[in-house]
């Protein structure tokens, strides 16, 4: 290696340090700066809440037991619509794929309920399954299951034709073609998938939950700022940016694994 | 008694901007262990006749006998070398070239031995546990050729696979290509738009009009069949051979 590159790489190297303090350093001072402010009286902390109070609301929540049954709920009800909806939706797009009758005909039906906003079908959706988890679950699904069709079936329409012409003309059948093409060919197409419905989850748990729930992190949520309790509601707030982050890091290792053997 | 034989060979294709004649009362033949060249305009139907020959379509009218026999009933005694190698990226070299006979539910030791023997033969056994991608673009029309061959197809149909390489690949390719068909002693039909590459490679070349397709004329090719493709590039006749085929092509408006 020439003393030129070894100064490149160094260069680069201090250059990420420095990203990685002034973004640290950032979060520390826009803490710090919310606390002073608190504290000296700069801003009403009844509104704002502050870092000391929103620890002091955790705290006080994890103590009663109460911290891990909201978190649990919204947790399960998250990862539960997650892959429900990533299972069907792509279940759905094989069968769509398959067969071309029900693939054309179910074409303005998907548009139309991809165009229309999900939260309006909340009503209904109360009366049909119950105000519970269940109803929360639904909302989720819906959400994230007609995005999750069109994308795998674009995906699954779009591998090479001539690929499959070569498969065909070695005599092979639909299901081998699907097997052995189709899915692996796609891969990428449904890793992007899970992070999208990992996002969209997290939105149609929340706004299940401000609609229906007793316990939940959207229950908190609406909870706190019908009693003005903010501190309750930014303690919320920074739990869901935690969990929210840490589910989506899961589904970057998860992407990693399956890209080193695809 | 041929290999191959086409009788009065129609094709029409039908789409809602109506129908299009693609081959009109095709007939040639194809003879054990030949490498026949069909040349023709672009988009005059050469590779329908490939489809049609993989078992992909099925004539509109006349006959395809292939040893005697109606072509829909030996599915399998053709092997298809598509345009570009159309590798499965997910696969490793020897499960791409294992392909065909994992449909075919034939993968049996004989042939997982014989893939083997290609490979080591063609200098892809290092590779077999590799990615398409790990290779360069020559070893993966070996690897695509050997995976034609592993079926032990009574005849090879190459789709213009070498269209997408760069000239001088090309050229190797060619070559490789070529030489492993003569030792395994395959017949092969090629379908190219490029003249050369068809005077290089085969014993006789079809010239076929545009569309609605009919064969213009047959040649036959005498250059030295122990010459590689490159060298019979350098013989006396290519050049006029050459001439010949352009002049046939040329006059498409008859």
């Amino acid at each position: 290696m020439s003393e030129e590159h070894v100064q490149y790489l160094k260069k680069q190297k201090i250059r990420k340090l420095v990203i990685r303090i002034i973004q640290i350093g950032l979060l520390i001072f826009l803490f710090g700066l919310w606390e002073l402010s608190a504290e000296l009286g700069w801003i009403d902390p009844f509104i704002t809440s502050s870092p000391s109070r929103v620890v002091k609301s955790i705290i006080e929540l994890t103590r009663t037991g109460e911290l891990f049954k909201h978190i649990g709920a919204t947790l399960w009800e998250t990862v539960v619509s997650f892959l429900l909806s990533t299972v069907l939706g792509t279940l759905i797009a094989i069968v769509f794929w398959w067969n071309s009758l029900a693939r054309a005909v179910s074409e303005p039906y998907l548009v139309v309920l991809n165009a229309l906003p999900k939260i309006a079908l909340g009503p209904i959706i109360i009366i049909w399954v119950g105000a519970g988890a269940s109803a929360i679950i639904t909302m989720a699904l819906l959400i994230s299951l007609i995005i999750t069709i069109i994308s795998m079936l674009s995906g699954f329409l779009s591998v090479d034709k001539e690929k499959i012409e070569l498969m065909r003309a070695m005599g092979a059948n639909k299901w081998q073609i699907l097997v052995k093409l189709v899915i692996p060919y796609n891969i990428p197409t449904l890793l992007s998938v899970l992070k999208i419905n990992v996002g969209l989850s997290w939105v149609g748990t929340i706004m299940g939950e401000y609609m229906v729930s007793r316990e939940g992190i959207g229950y908190l949520l609406v909870y706190g700022s019908q009693i003005f309790k903010l501190d309750l509601v930014m303690a919320s707030t920074i739990m869901l940016c935690i969990l929210a982050t840490l589910m989506y890091l899961i589904i970057s290792l998860i992407e990693k694994l399956i890209r080193k053997f695809f | 008694m041929a290999l191959l034989e086409l009788k009065n060979v129609s094709h029409i294709y039908h789409s809602e901007q109506g129908e299009t004649e693609a081959l009109r009362d095709i007939s040639f033949s194809v003879e054990r262990e030949e490498f026949v060249a069909i040349v023709g305009p672009s988009g005059c139907g050469k590779s329908t006749i490939l489809s049609l020959l993989a078992g992909l379509l099925k004539q509109s009218s006349g006959s395809i006998l292939l040893d005697g026999k109606p072509i829909e009933e030996t599915p399998t005694a053709t092997s298809l070398m598509p345009q570009r190698d159309q590798l499965f990226e997910w696969r490793n070299i020897k499960n791409n070239v294992l392909l065909g006979p994992e449909i075919m539910r034939n993968k049996t030791p004989e042939i997982i031995a014989y893939a083997d023997r290609l490979l080591e033969k063609y200098g892809l056994i290092d590779f077999a546990k590799k990615k398409p991608s790990e290779l360069s673009g020559g070893m993966r029309q070996r690897a695509s050729l050997i995976r034609t061959l592993v079926t032990s197809p009574e005849l090879l149909l190459l789709d213009e696979p070498f269209s997408a390489l760069d000239f001088q690949t090309r050229i190797n390719v060619c070559d490789d290509v070529s030489r492993i068909i003569k030792e395994e002693k395959r017949t092969a039909i090629l379908v190219t738009h490029d003249i050369n590459e068809a005077i290089s490679m085969s014993d006789k070349i079809i010239v076929l009009s545009k569309r609605p397709a009919h064969v213009k004329r047959i040649f036959n090719i005498e250059l030295d069949k122990s010459l590689p493709p490159i060298k019979r590039r350098e013989q006396k006749s290519f050049p006029i051979y050459f001439k010949m085929i352009w002049k046939e092509l040329e006059d498409y408006d008859e």
